[in-house]
């Protein structure tokens, strides 16, 4: 029976399968797929909510001065009747453009419905016209050869003070209405025009472009909607836009106007004419719109929008190699995704195991030992490291427990050599104070014990501390940093030189 | 779908310049190796068709090696050209003798066995955790593989302690002869308990001649004496937080199972009852003894999963198991750590009682590096502080052994090496003396 047989005995029973495999599987994937799906659905409710609540501008009804719901704006059109405006509503551009004879103010509630035939007329209206655009798209802006780009588009109307960016506001109607609900759209004058005279208030929001006829460019259509207009000081705003001229001809569209009919024969679309240079100032060399402008509109407009947009012409590098070349690539490409595909199955998953904990021997000494030297406790080191000396060598002088200490020392000076001055400086001495000071210290009673020994490599081999004789008569609990004195017999079981190869436990079995 | 598809695109790439429209060629070959793939897919073998199931070793000594052996089944209808890969965890040492990287062929019905070598590097329940099969098709283009498809069969390798005690196992057990009377090399054995009558041979000791016997026959007759046996012997094995500490290349726990493994073989040889209990904050195993031959194989069984755990060792707890269990007198001999924090507020309040009923022994590994500490000479400040550290250390074990002895406890204290031997020592010295 020497060996273990591992084999024979019962079977163990079928160990466990691995059966919660399944579960942290599809945690995991739990652990993906709810944040995300909670950022896609609070995205979602965010993004179709703002579509709900944000006005279309095509809609029929928007700001027509007969409509009372929230988008209309018959509560505009009242304030104005109400301030003694005469408002006039037009459904047809050129009749609007027709009645501005006179002093009158032109309101445009939804310009990109306009045809872009007629957005060149609305630059030669008749002077002292005042012309009060909301929210602009950039085709109107340049057809209409004003001196501005759409510049950033907030997420949502904001109410703001006419000058808020630290330029009082030019305009008197503004400055009157105060706050109001006016930055959404912002303006800017391109960089080719920065010498045009523009007045921009409520943070760009609005702009006043004091031509022949006078513009007003708005970013904003909630100081004219019927739920807005009663906020802070978008009433006062809108009427004060309005209502200068004592006229207002309200043009009020249901839908994409149609072309205008054409007196010089061109049919034309030709709102991109003055689109050919951005910097150039052709804004004012009064030019008759586009309607001049020969050939087919679509190539004209083709190459007006591509500019607009900054897209490159077709890069050169396409006809610098043959077809074949780029076929190459892509179907090495193509191969390269099958390799992908191909390394991204593992074959099977990575396996893992808790590891064994391991706690280091002595590690609990090691740590007080770095206590002491960081709190530079020299005091109790050096306390320690000579009872634990004492207590050596009193059994081999043959003292007992506990002597005076001038006994030990004459005892040391006579068996270690050096004088009793020397040996009761050493075992009863003042504490060290440096580090250097206890290192000699510790060197020194290590030396000590060593000599008294006296076969020193016999005794290192054995003679420490743990085969020590029980210090049976201390009863207290192990409290005070110096070790006592050891309190029981002095000589029986430690032999001075002879080092014995393992003391018996010294209660155990007498009889 | 492989590198083998990827390659053909690759290839076909090459043939680019000699197409008229290039970029029809991309999108043909694209298309044809796509199919090419998808066919292949579709005639490689299913893997949920593929029954798998394990034969072979339950146990190994640590140290030692056991094979393994899968063995896969292939109930579809097709040819099986799989890559087969068998998980172990790491610390199994699994290497299997088919490669995973090597396809294997399996014709339909056949089947075929994978035998895998293991060599654990530690001590306890191995299991393996996953298989694996990736189902090429003929082509070699595609692979079908499903996770869970062969379910992976179970199987867990139990690693048993290494037990490099045995080694003084026929030294003790010739001591136990010797103390046993059965070898006579001093004559009657030693013992308080009546063996037998047998006749006088020269040599006997003329003491021990029962002359009352001797008269009633015409022969001399002399007793013969023999140690008790049936005596009851507890192991408890602490398995916290002190446990854990290394000593040496292990820890502290794996001495206490060497040693309470030579001590059982020993006991169970001695005719004696061994009782093992191993404990921490809960009790981890009990084996109580049972049928002789069987005991120490139960008992392996039942140390070969303990680990340390982190927990604080509840003596109470392994004091009122004792003594619910153990009626009888019995020798506890618990392994533990001399660590004063530990047996001073744990285990002395509960002492008394345990010692009041049993004959205790605390054994307990040594640690070397408090020796080494203590007994060079220091050569930076460090290592002052370091050696009064060491001191006090020693200092506090010594006031706890007194402590202990002075309950009539019997301290061992000995290195990781010698705890074993040293145990033993201390059992055969009370059997001798009748003291068990």
């Amino acid at each position: 029976m020497t060996a273990v047989p591992h084999d024979i005995g019962p079977a163990v029973p079928a160990p466990t399968a691995p059966a919660p495999a399944a579960a942290p599987r599809r945690r995991r994937w739990h652990r993906l797929a709810i944040p995300l799906g909670l950022a896609a659905l609070l995205t979602t409710i965010t993004v179709v909510t703002h579509a709900v609540d944000q006005p279309d501008p095509t809609e029929p009804g928007f700001l027509s001065p007969v409509a009372t719901d929230a988008d209309g704006g018959s509560r505009l059109a009242e304030a104005l009747r109400d301030r003694g405006v005469v408002v006039q509503r037009e459904t047809d551009p050129l009749r609007a453009m027709l009645a501005t004879a006179g002093r009158a103010t032109l309101f445009v509630p939804a310009p990109e419905l306009l045809h872009p035939g007629t957005l060149g007329a609305l630059r030669d209206l008749p002077g002292r016209t005042r012309l009060v655009l909301v929210d602009p798209p950039r085709q109107v802006l340049e057809a209409t050869g004003l001196p501005l780009v759409p510049a950033g588009r907030r997420w949502a109307t904001r109410a703001v003070g006419p000058d808020v960016d630290g330029l009082p506001c030019a305009l008197p109607e503004a400055a009157r209405a105060g706050v109001a609900a006016a930055e959404r759209q912002r303006y800017a004058v391109p960089p080719g025009r920065s010498g045009a005279a523009v007045d921009r208030c409520y943070a760009d929001g609005l702009a006043r472009v004091p031509r022949s006829t006078e513009t007003v460019v708005i970013g904003a259509s909630d100081p004219f909607r019927n739920d807005r207009i009663g906020e802070r000081g978008n009433r006062e705003l809108a009427t004060g836009l309005l209502g200068t001229t004592g006229r207002v001809v309200w043009l009020d569209l249901d839908g994409p106007a149609p072309p205008p009919p054409s007196p010089d024969g061109t049919d034309g679309p030709s709102w991109p004419a003055d689109s050919e240079g951005p910097g150039g100032g052709t804004g004012d060399d009064g030019s008759p719109g586009g309607g001049d402008e020969p050939g087919g509109s679509g190539d004209d407009r083709g190459d007006g929008d591509s500019a607009a947009d900054g897209r490159p012409p077709p890069n050169p590098l396409w006809a610098a190699f043959p077809a074949w070349f780029w076929a190459l690539l892509t179907q090495l490409a193509l191969a390269a995704l099958l390799l992908v595909l191909w390394r991204a199955r593992r074959l099977g998953p990575p396996v893992s195991e808790p590891l064994p904990v391991a706690v280091r021997s002595a590690e609990t000494v090691l740590g007080r030992a770095r206590l002491y030297q960081r709190a530079r406790a020299r005091g109790p080191a050096a306390d320690t490291l000579r009872s634990a000396a004492l207590a050596r060598l009193l059994p081999r002088l043959n003292l007992p427990a506990d002597p005076p200490p001038d006994a030990v020392s004459a005892a040391v000076a006579a068996r270690a050599g050096g004088t009793a001055a020397q040996a009761h400086d050493l075992l009863y001495g003042d504490e060290p104070t440096t580090d250097r000071e206890l290192l000699d210290l510790a060197r020194s009673l290590d030396l000590l014990t060593r000599t008294v020994a006296g076969t020193p490599e016999a005794a290192r081999a054995d003679a420490g501390p743990h085969v020590r004789p029980p210090v049976a008569a201390d009863p207290r609990p192990p409290d005070p940093v110096a070790a006592d004195p050891p309190a029981d017999l002095p000589g029986p079981d430690r032999p001075a030189t002879v080092p014995r190869p393992r003391p018996a436990p010294p209660k155990e079995d007498p009889r | 779908m492989t590198w083998r598809a990827a390659a053909l695109l690759a290839a076909g790439a090459a043939t680019l310049p000699l197409w008229p429209a290039p970029f029809v060629g991309v999108i043909l070959m694209t298309v044809v190796v796509l199919a090419l793939t998808a066919v292949d897919w579709a005639l490689a073998a299913p893997p949920a068709g593929i029954a798998a199931d394990r034969d072979g070793d339950r146990r190994v000594r640590l140290g030692g090696t056991a094979t393994v052996a899968l063995r896969l089944t292939n109930a579809s209808a097709r040819t099986l050209r799989a890559r087969v890969r068998d998980e172990w965890v790491p610390s199994a040492g699994a290497r299997p003798d088919v490669p995973p990287g090597r396809v294997v062929r399996m014709d339909p019905g056949a089947g075929v066995d994978l035998p895998t070598r293991l060599t654990p590097s530690r001590r306890g329940d191995r299991p393996a955790v996953a298989l694996t099969i990736r189902s090429y098709g003929p082509l070699r283009l595609a692979f079908r593989q499903r996770a869970g498809h062969p379910a992976t069969p179970a199987w867990t390798l139990r690693v048993l302690p290494r037990f490099d005690s045995r080694r003084h196992l026929p030294e003790k057990l010739a001591r136990l002869r010797v103390i046993d009377g059965t070898q006579v090399t001093r004559g009657r054995g030693e013992g308080t308990e009546f063996d037998t009558l047998r006749e006088y041979v020269v040599g006997d000791d003329v003491r021990s001649i029962d002359w009352r016997a001797s008269a009633r026959r015409s022969d001399v007759l002399v007793r013969t004496w023999r140690p008790e046996r049936d005596r009851r012997l507890v192991c408890v094995l602490d398995t916290g937080r002190t446990s854990a500490a290394r000593i040496g290349d292990q820890p502290r726990l794996d001495a206490y199972l060497d040693a309470a493994l030579l001590l059982t073989a020993l006991a169970a040889r001695a005719g004696d009852r061994v009782d093992l209990i191993a404990a921490d904050a809960v009790v981890r195993a009990v084996v109580t003894g049972a049928g002789r031959p069987a005991l120490l194989t139960r008992l392996v069984d039942a140390v070969a999963p303990l680990q340390p755990a982190l927990v604080e060792t509840d003596f109470a707890l392994i004091a009122g198991e004792v003594l619910r269990r153990e009626r009888q007198r019995s020798l506890v001999v618990l392994f533990t750590a001399l660590e004063a924090g530990a047996l001073g507020e744990g285990l002395l309040p509960v002492l008394p009682r345990l010692a009041a009923r049993h004959r205790v022994i605390v054994a307990a590994t040594h640690d070397p590096v408090l020796t080494e500490l203590t007994t060079t000479a220091p050569g930076r400040p460090a290592d002052a502080y370091a050696a009064a550290a060491a001191w006090r250390a020693l200092a506090e074990r010594d006031r706890l052994r007194a402590a202990l002895t002075r309950y009539g406890v019997t301290v061992l204290d000995a290195p990781a090496d010698r705890l074993a031997p040293e145990v033993a020592d201390a059992y055969l010295r009370l059997k001798s003396l009748g003291r068990l």
